[in-house]
């Protein structure tokens, strides 16, 4: 809650601040994003969509090309933009399973904290489903169960670093009730094990959720957002549900290679603002039921290190080994 | 007769001026990006995106779907030549492909490629029509424990893949499953044997791998050799290119097989080309009469596979287009795609699109004859690759594999380890091990070791979760069947020899 005021303070002083933004520096050549998955990745398809819009509103005098730099869960991107070292023409999009992959991996020189700061973009927020036909009708039902079993229920996710694991961390810890977490690399796994009934539960996206609902397949118990999505007006955010875990968003923004001028920051900061505030962007969030996640470069700073301090903690707490 | 009407419904949005020629280019554009290594569908697809905002829904999904199963029929191409797996479902293709080529038959392995995708693509489409909803059901069925006694089945088949010794052929196979597990553990997020390099957290490419030790592998080996530098025979003339009545009649149960098994293993969305290609060339295989001969340039060991990764496109697009469920890398940025446009993929799509769905299945009918028309004369043109002098094949083959690595992941690491499999592919080849159940087991391994342990994670570390469940049990029992085989083949000799009077 204390980092939530502080990003608010942050965010009324940063608002003041464009006036005096950036005369000193301009791109010149086509800007390179660097994402770290193949083309078709969720940062890669972002990527391609904030290329377009930027064209589209005209709101920089070069183009921007999508450079894919896949491999080493992430750190293979890191460390390429960290090696263009004072470049003001590139720029990568980190996703927050960065933060927790460089906490466990000892094979990692350099890590997401190297890089320059440049904005936040985009907080994903996610829905608890259980299949149609359980018998579970709230959050509570589930965790119910889950108690009078311990260990016998069980959740789809991805990897056990993912966000879908952080969350039933979270809500074993605070309910004292045990599940199992059987993690699929793909999506559709994940989706397919619940919906042909061998798991009971899973943390997933709202936007993928919606159809299975409509469909009548998946009941959605809750919400992981701070406030009720507008796809979902009828179901509790975790906290209204009497669960008082933190929210835990897969984030998404911008970096830039370490040791670039401040006004180059000051530039791309600029830049990622007005973009967030175009019409395109606003209706890519609302299509995909992402939130606006917009944060400054010191604001993201900020986020990083409590990012970074909350997950070694639940990291810890799941006996995950943290290195550093 | 609904589906008839809606089927000629479905033609009459393909058949339009600008979506012909959307399936076209779409087709088109998937035969050159297959026939290229490295570059997939996937990456294709995505850097086409923007454009198709531009075009109507069914003729950008028409295109897309197009570069999409367009892809499958041109991987086999440089397989087939150049011992260069072009995607990771035409590695089993190199096995008796590129021993076709060798023997002055590469026309006929190109022909046969591209028909079997024709025939098989064909029965995938119209699989896709016919029963899609009541197998989207199917593959719900299926989950870990379903996956292991598959993984499992395609695994046992490795002692088919074996030439003339199990144990060399079980301890390339051993090598692969080490490879397999190589990177960031997705349970514990434990590294394993990462050695320390950020580049191997996530794990090794097979198709590094599978280039490696099939193309330069044997590359080197054929340098060692000093062959000199005759040429590989082409025959003139077009008739002596393409495959004969003999070779069609030949693959009769390939078609078939490459058919059903390519599209019951793309309905899964834990499946794949890759392994629908190893499964389809194993039945073949196991039920072939001249089992022996399979490796040293059998058309049917093109005709199954290369026919299963082209049926394997029908099924994927089955969950896909069902449920909003994608199984592959290909179908997940469709799946994008489609959001993009703004429709909402899951279970009403079908029935609340449906002349998007039908002109889709109507398209790829017509796609799929446009790509048996495109390929066939190319067949002559290809083959002609082969009449280079070595001088020029063999650094051709260098080139084209690291051109295919470096493309798909841009990082000179896996250019080293290019070189590091091209130096044990000729290593194994010199020690007489079998290459194929290296490649298989690493296709498979790291598969199997996640549905093992996802299902003792569901049961609880109970083993019987295996047995117990009716699909896994079936796929465990053919895997002890096909292991079975050689040993029964082996006390029949003997009893055979035993029975002789002089022991012959």
């Amino acid at each position: 809650m204390n980092a939530t005021v502080r990003a608010l303070v942050l965010a009324t002083i940063a608002a003041a601040a464009p006036a005096v933004h950036a005369q000193g520096f301009k791109p010149t050549r086509p800007i390179e994003m660097v994402v770290h998955t193949g083309p078709g990745g969720g940062n890669d398809v972002l990527a391609r969509a904030i290329a377009a819009m930027i064209e589209k509103e005209k709101l920089a005098p070069v183009r921007m090309q999508v450079v894919n730099k896949p491999g080493g869960n992430g750190n293979v991107f890191v460390a390429y933009v960290a090696e263009k070292r004072g470049d003001p023409h590139t720029l990568g999009l980190f996703t927050g399973n960065m933060i927790t992959n460089m906490l466990i991996s000892t094979e990692v020189k350099v890590t997401l904290r190297d890089l320059t700061p440049i904005a936040r973009l985009v907080l994903e927020p996610a829905v608890i489903a259980v299949k149609a036909d359980a018998p579970y009708k709230t959050l509570a039902d589930f965790i119910d169960d889950a108690k009078k079993r311990p260990g016998q229920l069980k959740q789809s996710g991805g990897s056990i670093t993912s966000r879908d694991n952080v969350v039933r961390q979270l809500l074993m810890r605070s309910t004292g009730a045990q599940w199992a977490f059987i993690s699929f690399p793909g999506g559709g796994e994940r989706i397919a094990a619940l919906l042909g009934g061998h798991v009971n539960m899973m943390v997933i996206e709202p936007e993928e959720a919606g159809e299975h609902i409509r469909a009548g397949n998946m009941r959605v118990l809750a919400q992981v957002s701070e406030r009720r999505l507008h796809g979902f007006p009828n179901v509790p955010t975790l906290k209204e549900a009497g669960f008082d875990v933190p929210v835990v968003p897969q984030v998404r923004g911008v970096v830039a290679p370490p040791g670039i001028p401040k006004e180059n920051v000051q530039y791309w900061e600029e830049l990622f603002r007005k973009l967030t505030r175009t019409a395109s962007w606003q209706k890519y969030l609302a299509e995909n039921q992402f939130e606006d996640g917009y944060l400054t470069s010191a604001e993201l700073a900020a986020f990083f290190d409590g990012f970074s301090d909350r997950m070694r903690e639940i990291l810890g707490a799941a006996g995950i080994k943290t290195v550093r | 007769m609904e589906i008839l009407s809606s089927l000629a419904q479905g033609f009459a949005v393909a058949l339009a001026p600008a979506n012909l020629l959307w399936c076209f280019v779409g087709v088109l554009l998937g035969t050159v990006i297959g026939i290229m290594p490295g570059l997939g569908p996937p990456a294709t697809i995505a850097m086409l995106l923007p454009l198709t905002f531009q075009m109507t829904p069914a003729a950008a999904m028409i295109m897309l779907a197009g570069i999409y199963y367009g892809a499958k029929y041109g991987g086999s191409t440089t397989s087939i030549l150049l011992n260069v797996p072009g995607e990771s479902a035409s590695v089993v293709t190199c096995l008796d492909g590129y021993q076709m080529a060798r023997k002055g038959r590469a026309g006929a392995a190109l022909g046969i490629a591209a028909i079997a995708s024709f025939v098989a693509g064909t029965v995938g489409v119209l699989g896709l029509m016919l029963v899609a909803p009541p197998l989207a059901r199917f593959a719900l069925a299926f989950s870990s424990p379903e996956y292991f006694g598959l993984m499992t089945l395609g695994l046992a088949l490795v002692v088919l893949l074996a030439g003339r010794s199990v144990i060399k052929a079980l301890l390339a196979a051993l090598v692969g499953l080490w490879i397999a597990s190589m990177g960031t553990d997705l349970f514990s997020a434990t590294s394993r044997f990462t050695f320390g390099q950020m580049e191997l957290l996530a794990g090794i490419d097979f198709i590094v791998v599978a280039i490696g030790v099939f193309a330069i592998g044997e590359v080197l080996a054929n340098i060692a050799l000093r062959e000199g530098t005759q040429l590989l025979p082409v025959p003139k003339g077009l008739r002596n290119l393409l495959p004969t009545w003999q070779d069609l009649k030949d693959c009769r149960f390939a078609f078939l097989n490459g058919s059903v098994v390519g599209f019951l293993v793309g309905v899964l969305p834990g499946g794949g080309s890759t392994i629908a290609s190893f499964l389809s060339y194993g039945l073949e295989k196991a039920v072939s009469r001249r089992r022996g001969q399979f490796g040293t340039g059998v058309i049917e060991g093109v005709a199954a596979p290369e026919g299963a990764n082209n049926s394997e496109t029908g099924g994927a697009l089955v969950p896909l287009l069902t449920l909003g469920i994608p199984g592959s890398g290909t179908t997940a940025i469709l799946l994008a795609a489609l959001v993009l446009w703004g429709f909402k993929p899951g279970p009403l799509f079908i029935p609340e699109n449906p002349t998007l769905f039908w002109g889709l299945v109507a398209s790829m009918y017509l796609g799929n004859a446009m790509l048996l028309v495109l390929n066939l004369p190319l067949v002559p043109a290809f083959a002609q690759v082969l009449r280079l002098p070595v001088y020029v094949l063999y650094p051709l083959i260098f080139g084209v594999s690291m051109v295919g690595v470096y493309s798909v992941s841009g990082s000179p690491f896996d250019l080293a380890l290019l070189a590091a499999f091209g130096l044990l592919g000729y290593l194994m080849r010199k020690l007489d091990y079998p290459t194929a159940p290296l490649i298989l087991a690493l296709a498979l391994g790291a598969g199997l070791e996640r549905a093992l342990r996802q299902s003792l994670m569901m049961s609880g570390g109970n083993l019987a979760i295996l047995v117990e469940r009716p699909i896994a049990a079936v796929m465990l029992s053919l895997a002890l069947v096909v292991l079975l085989i050689p040993l029964v083949g082996r006390l029949n000799a003997w009893r055979l020899r035993a029975l002789e009077p002089d022991g012959g």
